[in-house]
């Protein structure tokens, strides 16, 4: 745990670069500091690992207070990434990723096992080969890996992340950031993360701290800072497009229909167009005998002999979802298929659900009735 | 004029050698004081917050290295003599050299030293390192390109300089130059020069390779694969 009190800090000179911040951040939390470039979310960061000393105020990391500890031991206990430009170009993967594990004086052979576990974790394989180059050997990407390795060196329970992902192209950062968080639900670390990318906070966030120079302005969950911003610059900061945002935090499993009705492909058409009059549907999903899903039949197709089936008026589906995407790509599969209704499968292809357009509208609703229902408590 | 050269080149090829032989030790032995010297005062200098004297150390190098050459052997000449100490022949040269040395040497080091990027000096101090740790693992590692290109810049340009001791006595491959002048043979005084001169450019090759196989391998250029 994390606590920061009256935290103040004011640079020689005279800026006042944080003002008063008080933040908690829970065990095993992902906390975001997020805000405009000259907010104080880095100043904030480097406070927490005493980078930048205290003006005052009391930090305590793990319930002591930082300023009772030495600064190389408290470092050493805590996670530190930055951006790619932090690796040491004269040192080896595996010399880079071995820093702090060094510093504690672990033996070579705990090292040696800790830097090939975390190659692993981070996806970095061949170990071996990784082991032995250098960075400049290495990708924009791979480099930011190594980054995220040796914060994670020797264990600690808190990563300190400042923009750790921010100068890499988006197509790769947007994997990093996928990829950081399922290795986050295995560790569990307390994280502090500085980005001033708003997608990047409520992507990865568990609580986003939004600052605006030098003080906290609102501190809360992702969907309650889309849904209640606490006063214009939030509203203004996390833009117009806040709801199609939110849409990010809700999963297609949370809303979809599950176990939509569908007819068989050797159902007779008969059958089907009884079927789309019950649910005064002009659609259906079609699945096959295992259940996997086969494609959509409407209306107008379905008007023939009853001798013939469904199998043979299929309309091929131009897209799939699946339970774990975020409704904001379900969306924007759904209007890119113009169907209105999305048809979400298994790994294996099976159908497991729907999602229509008013299942997102009544999700959207929610988001509304969530804020309302926000705006009256203090 | 060339024929002369070679004739003498053939018959006093030991005596040619033996001078070679001279000239490189007084040299190695100047700079490898200079390297020690350069790189302990370098290092010193570089820390945070010694800017002013960093600055005054490379002033003061860099007027060492305007003094001529026989000026400065005047001029250790008489301060060893009054320290009671061997005021002519090889001391007064090794320590002239020395000086000369020092500035390529420091200002290398120096300029290496606090030229890494500070985000990699941040990314070790937040990882808890200590100053000296980041000085030894990461700093000086760093720097060892530019202290190399430093000291081969040095030793270089003392075999040059090397030359004239011979006229205070302490031997080497001036002594064929100076006897040149004084019989005035224009053979010897070209053997001389000719042999500085390749010994100059043979060091400045051999140090090449030194100075690319001491680059910590992650530095090299072309290591991109």
């Amino acid at each position: 745990m994390i606590e920061l009190r009256d935290v103040t800090k004011v640079f020689p000179g005279g800026t006042q670069a944080v003002d008063g911040i008080t933040l908690v951040v829970h065990e095993g939390e992902f906390c975001v500091l997020l805000g405009p470039s000259g907010c104080g979310k880095t100043t904030t960061l480097k406070m927490i690992n005493r980078l930048v000393p205290l003006t005052s105020g009391t930090i305590t990391v793990g319930g002591r207070d930082i300023q009772k500890l030495r600064a190389t031991e408290l470092r050493r206990r805590i996670g530190y990434a930055i951006q790619e430009i932090g690796l040491f170009p004269h040192m080896t993967v595996a010399q880079n990723i071995a820093t702090v594990p060094r510093l504690l004086g672990w033996r070579k052979a705990k090292r040696r096992a800790r830097v090939r576990e975390l190659l692993g974790l981070l996806g970095l394989t061949p170990v071996d080969e990784f082991l032995r180059r250098y960075p400049a050997e290495l990708s924009g990407g791979q480099r930011q890996r190594v980054g995220v390795a040796r914060a994670l060196g020797a264990d600690p329970a808190i990563l300190l992340m400042d923009e750790p992902f921010g100068a890499i192209d988006p197509i790769t950062r947007e994997r990093l950031q996928d990829e950081f968080l399922r290795i986050q639900r295995e560790i569990r670390k307390t994280v502090v993360f500085v980005t001033h990318d708003i997608h990047e906070a409520i992507k990865l966030g568990d609580k986003i701290a939004l600052m605006k120079e030098g003080r906290l302005i609102q501190h809360a969950t992702p969907s309650q800072l889309l849904a209640q911003p606490a006063d214009d610059f939030v509203r203004g900061f996390v833009g117009t497009d806040r709801t199609l945002k939110a849409l990010r935090l809700t999963s297609v499993r949370e809303i979809m229909d599950s176990g939509p009705l569908s007819v068989r492909d050797d159902d007779s058409l008969a059958a089907a167009r009884r079927a789309m009059d019950r649910l005064e549907r002009s659609f259906l999903p079609v699945v096959g005998e295992d259940g996997l899903f086969l494609g959509w039949v409407g209306r107008n197709s379905v008007l023939g002999p009853p001798s013939v089936c469904v199998g043979d008026r299929i309309t091929p589906y131009a897209v799939l979802g699946s339970p774990d995407m975020p409704l904001n790509e379900a969306l924007a599969l759904m209007l890119e298929s113009a169907t209105g209704n999305l048809p979400v499968t298994d790994e294996d292809r099976r159908l497991v659900g729907l999602v229509s357009f008013d299942r997102l509208f009544e999700s959207l609703r929610q988001i509304y009735v969530e804020r309302e229902a926000g705006e009256g408590s203090p | 004029m060339l024929s002369t050269m070679l004739r003498y080149l053939t018959t006093h090829w030991e005596y040619v050698g033996q001078l070679t032989a001279e000239h490189i030790r007084i040299v190695f032995l100047a700079n490898g004081l200079a390297v020690v010297l350069g790189l302990a005062l370098g290092i010193f200098i570089s820390k945070r917050g010694r800017e002013g004297l960093a600055e005054l150390v490379l002033y003061v190098a860099g007027i060492l290295l305007t003094v001529p050459s026989l000026a400065l052997y005047g001029i250790l000449m008489a301060i060893l003599k009054a320290l009671g100490l061997m005021s002519i022949g090889i001391v007064p040269v090794v320590v002239a050299l020395t000086l000369y040395g020092l500035l390529p040497i420091l200002r290398n080091t120096t300029t290496a030293v606090r030229g890494i990027d500070p985000a990699m000096i941040e990314a070790g101090r937040g990882m808890g390192m200590s100053e000296t740790q980041i000085l030894w693992r990461v700093r000086i590692p760093l720097a060892v390109p530019a202290i190399m290109a430093g000291l081969r810049q040095a030793i270089v340009m003392n075999v040059g300089i090397a030359a004239i001791g011979a006229y205070i006595g302490a031997g080497g491959l001036g002594q064929l130059i100076f006897r040149g002048i004084a019989n005035t043979r224009a053979d010897l005084v070209l053997v001389g020069a000719l042999c500085v001169s390749l010994l100059a450019i043979g060091l400045d090759v051999a140090l090449g390779v030194v100075e690319r196989l001491s680059t910590p391998r992650g530095l090299r250029k072309g290591v991109r694969g």
